[in-house]
């Protein structure tokens, strides 16, 4: 599902360039230019771009595929070649990181101080909200990073467009939102409110009320598969086609009422936290949980997906936050600390909201060792509701609970967008161009699966589905009694003899019961074998053992 | 006989001058022959061998001095034909000697010996002989310059000499030609001969023959197969094909074609001298006001064509009113010979044209067929059947007559008629027939024809000279059409003349013409030979058998060389075979090694090992435990000491007792439980994780049901005494061993066997079945291969542009409505790269002998790394 970068005229979307300082410095480009660095960048890309390696064509027999493939893998080296050399002379912005020298630490380095470094531009990006009345604000980023829509708890909803900073809509529901979500553009927007989930437009008129989904506490928007998934209060996972109004699935995930709920962007896998500790995995087709994980001993707070597929995060009442390899399952670090929020950038960083505290960390050396980035500290009593980073954009939104903020987080956004993709500088019809593409691509349900590489790969064989002993009696009890109601004909010359009949029935059963017997011997066989081997070493006592006839290996 | 002695003489009589000299020889002479006879007897007695016959013997006595005479060549083939002679003859006892029944006077003396003194009286005198010292004398040339003439005489007395012995050896034969230039090849084909043992198999029943044949023929095409391998196997190869046509016309518009127009006849150079006028063209770039002034036309031209126009229009009108009066006779008699005019000049031009001859013949069948349908003519009008009611024989001559003329033309329409087609058809067949007299029917053919055209040519034509025909725009068209059907007439002599001369030509070389055939044949040239060699053939007795054992030799060879380059060929298949052979089984092997594919988490595993093994201390957060504050229990600690992995084994509980080690933890004073240990306690009672592992199992039961204990069912299976005394019957105990072991199979074969944390839940997903592939597609083998190479998506999203059109080519591209030709023969090498998407163009005008010279020699390349492969 990777896209390549490859886009056309990238402007820069606002990347943080701090002028060097004392305490501050943003690294510019600090690649020796010798022409080796420059050809081994390029190969790296390249691999990135061949997505694996090739396989090995010597051991094929056949020539012709042999041939084909040779030429085929060699379109695919060019063709990544090609790619590469794009990301590297077309996609020149590189994301910034804060760095520091000496004695300083990135995380001591204040909003305040930052923004009196920072471009205009960028320092508009860092604002507060103070919206006191309609307390705590959930907020959501369309993908593009253009859009923001905030609900308050109280019924406050706000759709505000961050490029030119106009409040595209405001309005107020009078009743509870639990929760605020954009379908595919932000013409359309759901919001899990007291009783029902609603789809308004950008103009605030009630699309759709959707009752179907219950009491919605959380609403994800799987973008690649236009289904809008909501948990409920009963623990109730739906998932709703937007564009035909199904309901594509209704799941009982059986654990009680929750309101953590994350997508997997990789593989648009819902993750669910629950009160007893567990994280629970869910795709549209299966009713059981594809993968039940027992994260924390205290119920799941927060739980964060990182775009690579490959690290989830997990917050704890426990006390712990913990990052998880979801390929193995596997607990690759575990933290000491609360988190009622957790968000990863597109670029990886990961934002911890606790109570009045920001954190921001970052993975310094590529290991999934995170280490801490930023802080952030809340004007007191302003409780974290939660954390999005915003696309494209080095900024890190916060919706608390006296209104939102937007802090700037060096580094966070993807640098380079892809037009294709997203563009946060999409025109009117720009969008609907892409609304209609993305409409045309819209993948089916079945699509979601914990590995998407798979789609396409040779199905494994199914394990022989081997019928229960009852069944089998069942069966062979069905073959013996239409073999005992086959009629006989009348025969002459002594042939009609009641014995001989009873003979000829009784062959007849016998070979209707054949079959079943002779598969039971064959199952039964390859065990007794072992039995009667390990039976037969275990028998001799220690002393005698030595007497055993050696069996040819 | 005679002749020779006369020469052997003459050469006695120059030698000897004097008479002395002579008598002296004369018995030198005497005693030479005497010698001779003895030595001739005992070689009677002595050599074995082939004889000639006496007859043989004296027909070559008379002959070969000829034959001498006439070529060197001849004389060899005598001698040839004498030594491959196997049949031997047994010269029986002369029919005199027998003295059988005393039917032959008894003569005592059979060998005849003439008197020493005989002289013969033909004998010329010394005249010669003196002529030549005249000669000398009068030249003063030495005597040997004169007497080249006859140096060819005294050898055939030397051959002759040998021949009076009865036997003639090769080496007889060969000795006077000794240091010719020819000599020593002579020497050596003679040589050979002796050597092969000359026995001559009899020839191949027909059946075999034709066998052999076929054989030989099938491996020569086969072998001429071959050449296309490399060209196939690039085709087979290339990821697209390319069917296109040149498309190149050349001109794209009208005025393309008229920009580069060159006046040549006379007409175009005149127009083109008046529209490409330099003051024309000039007027024509400017305004064109100066065109009117060019335009000024004379009185006198305007008048001529006035007159010329008005002519024209009274000419036209006086023809419509002719053909108008024309129409409008009511006359029959003129309408009847109106129509068989018409007729007959439909006739002529039937004869006279192909197409018109076509058209007239399908009129007629068509008529015919009209006419078989509606019997229109046979007494079936209503006229006819009044008539024939009344009775014929009451009717008057003029009734009986048009009656009968129906009937006439009815028997006429009717026939079927030998159409155009037909008849040539069967003068083909017939000609076929009668393949003797075929040329020359075809030149008597020829000669009509050609005499009719040059009657046609010397034809004076009559042009009307009235009516419409006088007009001059109508004769100029007669007199061009006259010269084009002229010119044809010529044409067509012309081809009668070349081909009567073929004719000649054939007739003449019929004899060492050969007919070539696709196919070639092995073994028929020899019948052909005989037929040709007719005349030849009874002077050469063995020629045919000769020539048979040339073609086996033929055959033999042909077998040697086909035999190599099947080899060649038979080489690459076996290679293919083996390899083949092995990968079937080594795919099942494969198949049977890993049941499964390899699953994403074992990657997983390996790739967290390397990570594992990155791991370094991070210098930016080393000095962070003395920083350590109350705050900072919150912060994530990137020392490896303070975060805790689980691993298989721990549990998560072992997880919490480590934590409570950590020393950085901030513990005031007045606290006393740590952190971990107050989570862990308010935690206690909950005890999530047994539910959790409770809850695992429970999923694995579902998954896999555990086995039902064995119960004891009194009586049931065996008597209840039995039961009681031996408990649980063991088949039953067995049975439940079973099922238990094989539940544990199937739970440590689950992906989340070692992982005590996590459910995975083992269920396939039957919707999403569709989206793989049921079994491998068809080329690939390998699992793996195939994975690989759907690895890299190549829609427009995922590749640059340069890209994205060479990785979505289909397989064949073919614009519309070119026709695809068969493959043609082309010079390919094969051990050329096919880094680039074949292409190919189907162009009519390919070289063919060209590429034919190369491919012999591809071929061996190809076959040589063939048989290094």
């Amino acid at each position: 599902m990777a896209k390549s970068d490859a886009s056309e005229g990238s402007k820069d979307p606002g990347l943080i360039k701090l002028v060097e300082e004392q305490q501050v410095k943003v690294p510019e480009k600090k690649k020796p230019r010798a022409e080796q660095d420059v050809s081994d960048l390029l190969d790296m890309k390249m691999q990135k771009y061949l997505r694996g390696e090739a396989a090995n064509l010597e051991v094929l027999q056949d020539k012709k595929l042999k041939t084909q493939l040779a030429i085929k893998e060699k379109l695919y080296g060019q063709s990544a070649k090609a790619a590469a050399k794009h990301e590297q002379w077309l996609m020149p912005n590189e994301e910034g990181f804060l760095e520091a020298e000496g004695f300083e630490k990135t995380w001591r380095i204040t909003q305040q101080s930052l923004l009196n470094e920072v471009d205009a531009n960028s320092s508009r990006k860092a604002f507060d909200m103070i919206l006191p009345e309609l307390g705590p604000y959930r907020m959501k980023y369309t993908s593009n990073g253009r859009y923001l829509l905030l609900g308050g708890r109280k019924g406050h909803l706000g759709l505000l467009d961050m490029l030119s900073f106009d409040i595209v809509k405001e309005f107020q529901v009078r009743e509870t939102v639990r929760d605020v979500e954009f379908l595919h553009t932000e013409e359309l927007f759901s919001v899990a409110q007291k009783k029902y989930l609603y789809i308004y437009n950008r103009h605030g008129t009630e699309i759709h009320c959707l009752k179907e989904h219950g009491t919605p506490l959380r609403l994800q928007f799987l973008d690649k598969h236009f289904l809008l998934a909501s948990v409920n209060t009963f623990g109730q996972l739906h998932y709703q086609d937007v564009t035909t109004g199904e309901i594509v699935a209704n799941l009982r995930t059986g654990l009680g009422r929750t309101d953590v709920m994350r997508m997997n962007p990789y593989n648009s896998i819902i993750g669910l936290g629950h009160s007893s500790g567990k994280l629970t995995m869910w795709k549209p087709t299966s009713a059981k949980p594809l993968i039940t994980m027992f994260c924390n001993p205290g119920p799941v707070t927060a739980i964060g997906f990182h775009s690579n597929g490959h690290l989830m995060a997990t917050a704890g009442m426990g006390c712990r936050i913990k990052l998880w390899d979801i390929r193995k399952f596997e607990v690759l670090h575990s933290y000491f600390g609360h988190a009622s929020t957790l968000d990863f950038s597109q670029k990886g960083l990961l934002a911890v909201g606790d109570r009045t505290h920001v954190n921001v960390w970052r993975d310094y050396k590529g290991d999934q060792r995170y280490g801490r980035y930023m802080t952030h500290e809340m004007v007191k009593g302003y409780q974290v509701n939660n954390l999005v980073f915003r696309p494209y954009e080095d900024v890190l939104g916060i919706g608390h609970s006296m209104g939102i903020s937007s802090i700037l987080i060096p580094g966070s956004g993807e640098p380079n967008f892809d037009s294709w993709v997203a563009n946060p500088y999409e025109t009117k019809k720009q969008r609907r161009e892409k609304e209609v593409h993305s409409l045309l691509d819209k993948l089916p349900p079945e699509t979601i699966m914990l590995d998407p590489k798979e789609i396409g790969t040779v199905k494994q064989p199914r394990k022989k589905e081997k019928k229960s002993k009852k069944e089998m009696e069942e069966e062979m009890e069905a073959e013996v009694e239409t073999a005992k109601a086959i009629k006989l004909k009348k025969k002459t010359k002594g042939r009609n003899k009641p014995s001989k009949r009873a003979k000829k029935k009784e062959e007849e059963v016998l070979k209707a019961k054949r079959p079943f017997v002779e598969q039971r011997l064959k199952e039964e066989q390859p065990f007794k074998k072992q039995k009667m081997m390990a039976e037969g070493e275990a028998e001799l006592p220690v002393s005698l053992q030595r007497f055993a006839r050696k069996q040819a290996a | 006989m005679a002749e020779t002695k006369v020469c052997e003489k003459k050469r006695k009589s120059l030698s000897s001058a004097k008479a002395a000299a002579v008598e002296s020889k004369k018995k030198a002479r005497k005693f030479e022959r005497k010698a001779r006879r003895e030595e001739k007897k005992q070689r009677r007695v002595h050599r074995p061998g082939p004889r000639l016959s006496s007859s043989f013997r004296k027909e070559i006595g008379i002959q070969s001095p000829r034959d001498n005479a006439e070529s060197n060549d001849d004389f060899d083939d005598e001698e040839e034909r004498v030594r491959g002679d196997v049949f031997e003859y047994e010269e029986q006892v002369a029919e005199e000697e027998t003295k059988k029944n005393r039917r032959f006077d008894p003569v005592d003396n059979y060998e005849y010996e003439l008197p020493d003194d005989f002289e013969d009286e033909d004998v010329p005198s010394d005249d010669e002989e003196r002529h030549l010292n005249m000669l000398h004398g009068i030249t003063g040339m030495p005597l040997q310059a004169f007497e080249g003439g006859e140096k060819k005489k005294v050898i055939f007395s030397s051959v002759q000499r040998d021949v009076s012995d009865g036997k003639i050896s090769i080496q007889d034969l060969l000795d006077p030609l000794h240091g010719k230039p020819g000599y020593s090849d002579l020497r050596k084909r003679i040589d050979q001969l002796e050597k092969k043992p000359m026995a001559v198999q009899p020839p191949l029943p027909k059946v075999e023959r034709e066998k052999l044949e076929r054989k030989v023929a099938y491996k020569h095409s086969s072998k001429d197969i071959t050449k296309w391998e490399p060209l196939v196997k690039r085709n087979r190869e290339a990821p697209t094909l390319y069917f296109d046509k040149d498309v190149n016309l050349g001109f794209s518009t009208v005025g393309a074609i008229a920009s580069v127009f060159e006046p040549r006849t006379e007409f175009e150079k005149k127009m083109a001298s008046l529209t490409r006028d330099p003051e024309v063209m000039e007027a024509h770039l400017k305004d064109g006001a100066k065109l009117l002034e060019l335009n000024k036309l004379t009185v006198e031209d305007v008048k001529d064509r006035q007159g010329r126009l008005a002519k024209m229009r009274s000419l036209l009108f006086r023809h419509e009113m002719k053909s108008k009066h024309i129409k409008k006779i009511k006359s029959k008699t003129y309408h009847r010979i109106l129509k068989k005019e018409r007729l007959k000049a439909a006739v002529s031009n039937v004869e006279m044209d192909l197409e018109a001859a076509k058209e007239e013949a399908k009129k007629q069948e068509y008529k015919r067929a009209e006419e078989r349908m509606t019997l229109k003519h046979k007494n079936s009008s209503k006229w006819a059947k009044r008539i024939l009611k009344r009775g014929l024989d009451v009717q008057d001559e003029g009734t009986r007559a048009a009656i009968s003329e129906q009937l006439n033309q009815h028997a006429l329409l009717t026939r079927k008629m030998n159409s155009m087609k037909d008849s040539s058809s069967s003068d083909d067949d017939s000609d076929d027939d009668n393949d003797e007299t075929d040329s020359e029917d075809v030149s008597k053919l020829l000669n009509k024809a050609k005499e009719k055209i040059v009657k046609v040519l010397e034809e004076k034509d009559e042009i009307t000279e009235t009516g419409v025909m006088a007009l001059p725009f109508m004769q100029r068209g007669l007199k061009k059409k006259k010269e084009a059907a002229d010119e044809e007439a010529r044409c067509a002599l012309e081809e009668y003349d070349l081909s009567l001369r073929q004719l000649d030509d054939n007739e003449e070389g019929n004899v060492t013409l050969k007919k070539t055939s696709g196919r070639k044949v092995f073994g028929t040239p020899g019948k052909q030979a005989q037929e040709t060699n007719n005349q030849n053939k009874s002077d050469r007795g063995n020629s045919d058998s000769e020539d048979d054992f040339d073609n086996a030799e033929h055959v033999q060879s042909g077998f040697e060389a086909d035999n190599v380059s099947q080899e060649l060929q038979i080489q690459p298949d076996s290679l293919h075979d083996d390899p083949r052979q092995k990968s079937v089984f080594k795919t099942f092997d494969d198949i049977v090694k890993d049941p499964g594919p390899k699953t994403t988490f074992e990657v997983a595993i390996f790739a967290s090992d390397s990570w594992r093994k990155m791991k370094t201390e991070d210098v930016v957060n080393v000095n962070k435990k003395k920083q350590a504050t109350a705050k900072q229990a919150l912060l994530p600690d990137p020392t490896p000491e303070e975060e805790v992995m689980y691993q298989n084994s721990n549990s998560d509980t072992d997880e919490e007792t480590v934590e409570g080690d950590f020393s950085f933890n901030p513990v005031p004073e007045y606290e006393l439980p740590s952190q971990a240990d107050l989570v862990h306690r308010a935690f206690a009672t909950d005890d999530v994780e047994a539910q959790f592992e409770k809850d695992k199992l429970d999923v694995l039961n579902e998954e896999n049901p555990e086995p039902e204990k064995p119960v004891l069912l009194p009586g049931w299976g065996q008597w209840t005494n039995v039961q009681k005394k031996n408990g649980v019957p063991s088949w039953m105990l067995e049975e439940h061993e079973m099922a238990k072991k094989k539940r544990e199979e199937a739970l440590k074969k689950r992906k989340d066997a070692n992982l005590r944390h996590v459910i995975i839940s083992e269920k396939t997903d039957k919707k999403a079945e569709k989206l793989l592939a049921k079994s491998l597609p068809f080329p690939f083998t390998s699992k793996e291969v195939y994975e690989q190479s759907i690895r890299m998506p190549i829609g427009p999203e995922f590749n640059p542009a340069i890209s994205v059109r060479a990785l979505n080519r289909p397989e064949v591209i073919k614009t519309a409505g070119v026709i695809i030709e068969p493959i043609k023969f082309e010079e390919v090498d094969p051990n050329e790269n096919p880094d680039e998407p074949k292409r190919i163009i189907q162009n009519k005008n390919s070289s063919s002998s060209k590429n034919k010279r190369k491919s012999s020699k591809s071929k061996k390349s190809s076959g040589s790394k063939v048989s290094k492969n």
